[in-house]
Order: structure tokens, then C-alpha cells, then sequence
């Protein structure tokens, strides 16, 4: 935890062992006083000895000597090489960058062209006009790399010089290349010094390459491309001859490969978190038998999702039971992080496996008009469900649609997943469904690809896809939030109108933080802070007569008349200061205290329990009676 | 699509002319006489008539404007000329070997991809399981070693310990197909290494990225079946990178079996390569690294096209 360390941890380990592999054989004086290019005939393949640490070759040659003086110039050809194509590739890529146009072209073409060569094989048709040696390979070697650098330095700076503070510099009017050097270059040397490495291990691969084939470093030289030629012919007597040479080499690229994977998660820590596809699995810890009242289609019960290991796991959302029913629009309401999002998920049974569900009871009507307990039904079972009694349409209409599928084939796959069908009866129901939500042309589109709409069509495609089971639950996940103003109306609209015409029965749940869209479409409001519901009722008395301070300052941050559709994308509450508690640091008693205009000393005691206002409207706060409304 | 096949193949052609040229002009911005410099390099001494001799075979008398339309011509119709040490015709020679190398870098891709992809997207299904962190510490350990040491290693052990497989050399298909094969998987084993590692690294990255996108939720929150989403939304959009890589690692590929052939002694291009480098003779030199540059950029034109029926994204840039 030592913050002033310049090196992160996992940083040292690669780093000392590269160290040590650079300094080893320059140390070679120090640790050996042979000379590897001394024969002795006589004592050839000599066995390791107290003289010869790792025995005498086919001449008599002390090997730890040869490996020591052959590590020196595999790594003196490696690094030169690679350092000259740094540089050289750094400049010309900074060039580029700076003056572009036909600077540009020629950066980056160059590298293409460049990459078009087996490297091996230009460093060949150059041995073949110089002759072999190091001063050749140096040589060859720079030029075959410097095009990525150049490439590298190219994409970065222009990537770093649009970043603000640079803007901010050239407009203060410092020198460019002052820029260059100060805050240009440090910023793009990440990628540069993974460039380096990767450089450095593919050179010595290439050198050591030539030099077994003879066409590298020249005898007398030691070089450990050479040594494994050389003991190729009497692997059958001596095989050290030829594992020693191989073990140095294939270490040295081991360990600068290590280095470089390191560094470059040390300068990328993007790691995989939990990835969307893995669920976990969802479990029911109530006895009741499963039970749902008559016109309902799916129940939350006492809910529970927490995170973390078992010892020290928060509670992401705790208490949480909703009803919803056949033919009604329930409205989810809450500010980022409030919970609502996981609520559906878990109702889907969608929840990345990193959180848990620890308490809690989640019915589902099915088509059968049977009562499914989610914690009950194995993960083929909720194969069968998703899509075909519960579906969903998410926020991002860009990205839920797989780029590379025509939207037919995404379309008839949701029909296909629940109703086995001959493939034109899918195809003419998908393109009904297509033309029922409103997409002009359907029948061309069918054979289109998510790119070619825009987001407001591609969302219209999600909700078609969704409906094509007729499900009796649909759950709306923020459905607008990334469209635009007009093309969140029409989303509105067509949701209801489908819900009215076209779906006889569906219940909606409705996740959204605009208060504005949530008055328009939704029957009963349920409004979520800090992984709690804090407020629930029938939407006109929720929002006319807010009980909760915290309902009161959504209504009090809406941009306008909540007839009035408008929307940012922004949901931070503009009547209250900060933000909603992380959940692993929630205040004691009310979550809200902190926010709240209206706390007192007994907001800290304990968290309020939800308790009735009227037969239809909860409010969790103790405060409740006294709140006056707007 | 069409408009993109044309774009796609035009710019081979003009990637081929810019090799091609840069190939000659190699002997062009040589130092001093070409001639000379081939006949002395390595310590050697050469007369006058030697060198005028040399001149007049490889065209160098003539002035560079015709040099360069001559080779372009002869290329053109795969005339790459005679041998400067035996006179032998240069595009027999390679059309005789070119065969052999192509067999060995088709088993040697099969192999690596029909393993590295399964497995890379096997262990990104279960990132962090022992399967996972065993064979990406496997698969870390093959990118490091070079492909002439694992030749020389499998020589060791197939061969000379366990005596179950031929330490190289080469037999027709045709006189005894039994043989061809055993000869073959040696060779084509160790080429194949390389490429393996980096499929499995590319393939496990790509299935562990694609996994996390919204579409796959979409794909799961249908109903579609576990297996389906797997291979419908996460492996077949996996795929596009993982291509696209080999494509660029291919180079790499083709240099290996230069040592790979000559390890096993594999009668390919690269032997060819090898004494005709040692040689000096540059013609053969020249038309052989011309042919791996064209089949390269050929590779990469399919590649280009096979990640456009892939990804119809990519069509429109
Ligand atoms: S309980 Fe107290 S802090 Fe919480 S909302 Fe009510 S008044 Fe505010």
C-alpha cells in the first residue's frame, strides 16, 4: 500500500528479473575467467566441472563462457537495434503527426508495406548483398521495426494532443515543441515501452534465427543461434550441448515477454470483470407456497442482492416487494445506483454472477397460467421463460442489437428460441411484428443490419423482438434515455399503444429516472433510493402529493411541466446537493439523511420502516406526515 | 460489396507494385557496383571480367528506367531469370518447391487454429479456472520459444530418444503417403506453436470482450438457448479480430518455416532460400522473397474479404 512507490508491485518482480537477465552477461568477466573462444580439443564434451560450470562444447570451448559472451551480443544486437528503431520510429511518427497531410500517408503507409515482409526474409535479401555480422543485422533489424514505432507514435500523439490539457497549452501559446517534448512524449511512452519490449524479444528471435542458419553473427563470435547449430549434429553424445543454448534463449524471450505483458496490464488495468453473460443463479428462502394474486403477473418479495465476499457483503438492495399486474405500468423510479436496474434484472433472472441474491422470493405468471418461483426453476427453465412469459428491452438501442446478425435472423431467433415454426412462418411474423412497431419497409429491413437504423428504429426493433412471444411481463429498461427528445415520444406512445392494442394483459415495468415520460405512461409510481423503495402509489397522488422529501426533490429538479417530455441524459438531482451513498458507505438509519433538508437527530437512529400514508401509498420516512406538498 | 471487393483488390495490386519496387531499388541504392559487392562480400576477390560478366547477366549495364520496366515485365509474365551460380531456371526451381512450403504452412495454420481457437475460447468461458491460467501459462511459454529451438528439441526427443517419428527429410505423396504424413508432422507441429499461442491469446481476449456486450444480454434475455449464445453472440463475433490477426502474424509464419525447413531438412523455398543467400545469388534471392511477398499479400486479400462477410460493418469504411 505504499502509494509513493513509482513502481506498482506487480511490476517488480518482471523488472528485477529483467535486470538481472540484461546484467548477467556483461557481467561475464566477474563470473567466468574463460575465454569462449579458447579450444581444447582434447576435452571436448567435457561433463560439467568444477572449472567448466556447465562443461566444454565440440571444441573444448568453456560453454558458461560462450553462453555468458553469446547472451552479450544476442542482447547488444537486440537492444541497439530496437533502441535506433525507437527513436527513429518515435521522430518520424511525431513528424506525422505534427505537420500530417503527406507526412501522414507516408508514416503510416510505410508500416503497412513494412508489415507485408516476413521480417526473416528482408533481413535475408539483405545478408545476401552485405554479407552476415552484427554491424548487418543491427542494421537490418532497425529498419524492419521502425515503421511500428513510427505507426505507434503517430496514433498516440494524435490521440494525446486532442486531450484537453494540450488544447489548453497551445492555446496559452507554449512552443510546440516544447509540447512535444513535455507533455506529448511522456504521455504516449506507455505504448512506446510495450513497442520496446516486444521489439527487443522479437529481434533477439530474429538474430539468434540467422545465426543458427549460419547467416547471423559470424564465428568466432559466440552467439547462441550458433551454439545450437554447432551441437545440432552431436545432440546423440552430448544433448547439454544443445538444452543449454536453448533453455538461455527461450528464458530471455520468456522473461521480456513477462516484463511486457506486466507492463502493458499495469498500463491498461482494464481486467475482466463480471461479464454480462455470467448469471447467477437466482434462489428463493421463503416457505410460502408460491402465490400470486389473481391479476397479477409477476411478484417481488422481500428482496435481497448483495455483493462482495460472503464475510464482508454489502447489501446492494434490501427490502424490496413489488406487485405487478396484468394490464398496468408500474414506474421504477430512482437515480443511478438506486437499484432499479437490478430489481428487473433479478426478476429476469439476469444478474451478473458477482451478485447475489440472499434473500427474497421472485414469482412469475407463466403462459400456462401456472405460478413459476424463480429460485426454483433450474437454468433451463429460465431459458424457457426469458423472452417467451418475461422479456426486456434495454437502454443502449445501439449496442443491444449484435452488429453482425441481419436483424431478421436476430428476430426469427426470439420466435424460433419458444416456437418451434417453418422458417417463412417466422420470417412473415417477424416482419408483421416489424410493421406493427412502426418500421417502414419491413420486409427490406428484415434483411438489414442494426447499422443501417437509427436508434429510435433499432429500440422499435428491440420492442417487436420482445413482444414476438407475447410475454405477459415486459420489463423497459430506461428505453428512451438515449434517444432523442421527439424520438422518445414516439417510444412512449408506441409502448403504450402496443400495451393497449396489441397486447392484450401485459403488464410493464417501467424503469426510468424522468419523471416526466414516468407521468405519461405509468399507473403506479415506486420510487427507489439507495437500494430501498422509499415511496409507492398510484401515479397521480405520488406525483401531486410526494410524501418522501426524497420524491419531492426529483419532482423539484424535473426541467419542466411534468407534461413537458424533456430530457437529459444527466440524472444527477438538481434540487438537492451530492450524490446517492455508495452502498458500502450508507449513513446509519434514513440513507437519505445526508441529502435530506428535512432531517432531524432521529433520521439516525433507525432506517424507517415503509409504512402506509393511505390504502394505496407508502412512504418510508418518519418524517412523512409533516411533509407539505407543493 | 462489390465496390469493396475492387477497392480491396486494387490496393494488393498497388501493395504488390510498392514491394516489388522497393525489392528492386534495393540494388539500386546499394553502395558501389551490385555486381561487385555479391562477388567480394564475405572476404572473396573477383576480376574485372567476372564482374562485367555478372553485370550483363543480371541486366545491371542497362540504364535503371529499362532495369526496372524489364523486371516489372518479368515478373509480370514469372520470368525471374537464371541462377547466377548454375544457370538454372529460377521459376522451375520454385515451382517445384513452392508446393512443399505452402503444404507445410496449411497444416501448420490448421493445427494452430483448429487448437488455439477452441481452447482460447474455452478458457475465456471459465477465465480464471485451472484450465485457464494452465494453458495461458502453456500458451505464454510457446509465443517465447523460437521456432528453430522447438525444432531442434522435437528432433531430440521424437527422434533420437523415442525413435517414433523421422528427424526430417522428405518423401512424395505420391511414392508412399504413409511417410509423407510422418514426415510432416514434425515440421509442421513446430511452425504451428507460434501461431497457436497467439490464437489462443487473441481468441481468449476477444470471446472474454465480446462477452460483456449488451447484445449478448439481448441474445440471453430472448431465451436463446446457453450454447447458442455462445456460439451465435459471443464466438462468431469473436471471430473477426482473431482473423484479422493471423492475417497480420502470417509473415511470421512464413519466415518460421524457413527454419523450420532447414531444421528438418524439408525440401521447401527456404532451402532454396538458404543456399541461394549463402550462395549470393541474389535472382533467386530476389524471386523468392518476391513469391512470399505475393502469396502474403494474397493471404491477407482473403482475409480482408473473409472479415467482411464476417462483420458487415466493415464493408462501409
Ligand atoms: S427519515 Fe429523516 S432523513 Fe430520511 S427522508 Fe425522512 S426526514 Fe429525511
Amino acid at each position: 500500500m505504499n502509494m509513493s512507490l513509482p513502481i506498482p508491485k506487480r511490476m517488480v518482480f518482471p523488472s528485477i528479473l529483467l535486470i538481472l537477465l540484461i546484467v548477467t552477461p556483461f557481467a561475464a568477466p566477474l563470473i567466468t575467467g574463460d575465454d569462449p573462444t579458447a579450444m581444447a580439443i582434447p576435452q571436448r564434451f567435457a561433463a560439467p566441472s568444477f572449472e567448466h560450470w556447465l562443461g566444454q562444447d565440440e571444441f573444448g570451448r568453456d560453454r558458461l563462457a560462450r553462453i555468458l559472451y553469446g547472451g552479450q551480443v544476442s542482447l547488444t544486437v537486440a537492444f541497439v537495434a530496437t533502441t535506433i528503431a525507437a527513436v527513429v520510429g518515435t521522430l518520424f511518427g511525431l513528424i506525422g503527426a505534427y505537420f500530417r497531410g503527406p507526412f501522414e500517408f507516408f508514416t503510416t503507409r510505410l508500416a503497412d508495406v513494412v508489415v507485408c515482409f516476413p521480417p526473416i526474409l528482408l533481413a535475408l535479401l539483405v545478408v545476401t548483398l552485405f554479407g552476415p555480422g552484427a554491424v548487418t543485422l543491427i542494421a537490418v533489424l532497425s529498419v524492419l521495426y521502425f515503421p511500428a514505432f513510427a505507426r505507434i507514435a503517430f496514433a498516440e500523439a494524435l490521440r494525446v494532443s486532442a486531450l484537453d490539457f494540450v488544447e489548453a497549452s497551445r492555446a496559452l501559446g507554449t512552443p510546440s515543441r516544447r509540447i512535444v517534448l513535455r507533455t506529448v512524449l511522456p504521455n504516449i511512452a506507455g505504448p512506446l515501452s510495450i513497442q520496446y519490449s516486444l521489439t527487443a524479444a522479437a529481434a533477439i528471435t530474429i538474430e539468434s534465427g540467422l545465426s543458427f542458419l549460419g547467416l547471423g553473427v559470424v564465428p568466432p563470435a559466440p552467439s547462441w543461434g550458433q551454439m545450437i547449430r554447432g551441437a545440432r549434429a552431436f545432440m546423440n553424445q552430448e544433448p547439454l550441448g544443445i538444452l543449454i543454448p536453448c533453455i538461455a534463449l527461450t528464458l530471455t524471450i520468456y522473461i521480456i515477454n513477462f516484463f511486457c505483458d506486466r507492463l502493458r496490464d499495469a498500463l491498461d488495468p482494464k481486467g475482466a470483470q463480471g461479464a454480462k453473460d455470467a448469471i447467477s443463479q437466482p434462489v428463493t428462502t421463503s416457505q410460502k407456497a408460491p402465490d400470486l394474486p389473481s391479476d397479477a403477473v409477476a411478484s417481488v418479495r422481500d428482496l435481497r442482492l448483495v455483493t462482495g465476499p460472503a464475510s464482508q457483503s454489502v447489501d446492494l438492495i434490501a427490502d424490496v416487494s413489488l406487485t405487478l399486474r396484468a394490464n398496468e405500468c408500474t414506474a421504477l423510479v430512482g437515480e443511478s445506483g438506486s437499484g432499479k436496474s437490478l430489481t428487473s434484472l433479478a426478476l429476469m433472472g439476469l444478474l451478473p454472477d458477482v451478485i447475489r441474491q440472499e434473500n427474497g422470493q421472485l414469482l412469475l405468471r407463466s403462459k400456462s397460467d401456472g405460478v413459476v418461483d424463480l429460485g426454483k426453476t433450474t437454468a433451463q427453465g429460465l431459458e424457457k421463460l426469458r423472452g417467451n412469459d418475461i422479456a426486456m428491452i434495454f437502454q443502449e438501442p445501439m449496442t443491444s442489437l449484435n452488429p453482425v446478425h441481419k436483424i431478421g435472423f436476430q428476430m426469427v431467433e426470439a420466435i424460433l428460441a419458444h416456437r418451434p415454426m417453418p422458417k417463412d412462418q417466422a420470417r412473415n411474423e417477424a416482419i408483421e411484428l416489424l410493421e406493427l412497431v412502426g418500421i417502414n419497409e419491413a420486409a427490406r429491413r428484415f434483411d438489414g443490419y442494426p447499422h443501417e437504423l437509427s436508434g429510435g428504429m433499432r429500440q422499435r426493433v428491440m420492442i417487436a423482438m420482445a413482444l414476438s412471444c407475447q410475454p405477459k411481463l415486459l420489463i423497459a429498461d430506461e428505453p428512451t434515455t438515449a434517444l432523442d427528445v421527439t424520438i422518445q415520444a414516439e417510444v412512449i406512445e408506441l409502448l403504450q399503444r402496443l400495451q393497449r392494442e396489441y397486447a392484450d394483459g401485459l403488464g410493464l415495468l417501467f424503469i426510468s429516472h424522468n419523471l416526466g415520460i414516468v407521468s405519461e405512461i405509468a399507473d403506479r409510481v415506486v420510487v427507489m433510493y439507495s437500494g430501498k423503495i422509499v415511496e409507492e402509489g398510484p401515479t397521480d397522488v405520488v406525483l401531486n402529493a410526494p410524501k418522501h422529501p426524497y420524491t419531492r426533490a426529483l419532482m423539484g429538479s424535473m426541467p419542466a411541466a411534468h407534461t413537458d417530455l424533456h430530457s437529459s441524459r444527466n440524472d444527477r438531482l438538481a434540487a438537492i446537493s451530492g450524490t446517492p451513498p455508495l452502498p458500502m458507505a450508507r449513513p446509519s438509519g434514513c440513507a437519505f439523511r445526508d441529502r435530506c433538508p428535512m432531517a432531524i437527530a432521529a433520521c439516525a437512529e433507525h432506517i424507517p420502516s415503509l409504512d402506509n400514508v393511505s390504502d394505496v401509498h407508502s412512504v418510508r420516512c418518519i418524517r412523512a406526515d409533516e411533509v407539505v406538498t407543493a | 460489396m462489390t465496390a469493396f471487393l475492387l477497392r480491396r483488390s486494387l490496393a494488393a495490386l498497388v501493395m504488390l507494385l510498392v514491394v516489388g519496387t522497393i525489392i528492386f531499388s534495393l540494388l539500386i541504392i546499394v553502395p558501389g557496383d551490385p555486381a561487385e559487392l555479391l562477388l567480394t562480400t564475405g572476404g572473396g576477390t573477383t576480376t574485372p571480367e567476372a564482374v562485367a560478366a555478372l553485370r550483363e547477366t543480371m541486366g545491371l549495364d542497362q540504364p535503371v528506367l529499362i532495369q526496372y520496366l524489364q523486371f516489372l515485365g518479368d515478373t509480370l509474365r514469372l520470368n525471374f531469370g537464371t541462377s547466377i551460380i548454375d544457370g538454372t531456371e529460377i521459376s522451375q526451381a520454385i515451382g517445384l518447391r513452392l508446393p512443399r512450403t505452402l503444404e507445410l504452412i496449411a497444416a501448420a495454420a490448421i493445427l494452430a487454429l483448429a487448437i488455439g481457437i477452441p481452447s482460447g475460447t474455452y478458457a475465456a468461458l471459465r477465465a480464471g479456472s485451472a484450465f485457464d491460467v494452465i494453458t495461458s501459462g502453456i500458451m505464454a511459454l510457446l509465443t517465447s520459444v523460437p521456432v528453430f529451438v522447438v525444432g531442434t528439441l522435437f528432433i531430440y526427443v521424437f527422434a533420437q530418444i523415442l525413435k517414433i517419428l523421422p528427424a526430417g527429410g522428405y518423401t512424395a505423396l505420391s511414392d508412399d503417403p504413409a511417410a509423407h504424413f510422418r514426415a510432416l508432422i514434425l515440421p509442421a507441429v513446430s511452425v504451428s506453436l507460434n501461431l497457436m499461442a497467439i490464437v489462443f491469446r487473441m481468441t481468449r481476449a476477444s470471446v472474454l470482450e465480446m462477452r460483456s456486450h449488451d447484445w449478448v444480454r439481448t441474445a440471453t434475455a430472448k431465451g436463446l438457448r446457453r450454447k447458442l449464445v455462445i456460439r451465435r453472440h459471443i464466438l462468431r463475433n469473436a471471430m473477426g479480430p482473431v482473423i484479422t490477426v493471423v492475417g497480420l502474424q502470417l509473415g511470421i509464419l512464413l519466415g518460421s518455416t524457413v527454419l523450420v525447413e532447414f531444421v528438418y531438412n524439408w525440401p521447401g523455398l527456404s532451402g532454396l532460400l538458404v543456399t541461394a543467400v549463402e550462395q549470393r545469388d541474389y535472382p533467386t534471392v530476389r524471386a523468392i522473397i518476391l513469391t512470399v511477398a505475393a502469396i502474403f499479400i494474397v493471404i491477407n486479400l482473403a482475409i480482408d474479404i473473409l472479415y467482411s462477410v464476417l462483420d458487415p460493418r466493415i464493408r462501409l469504411k
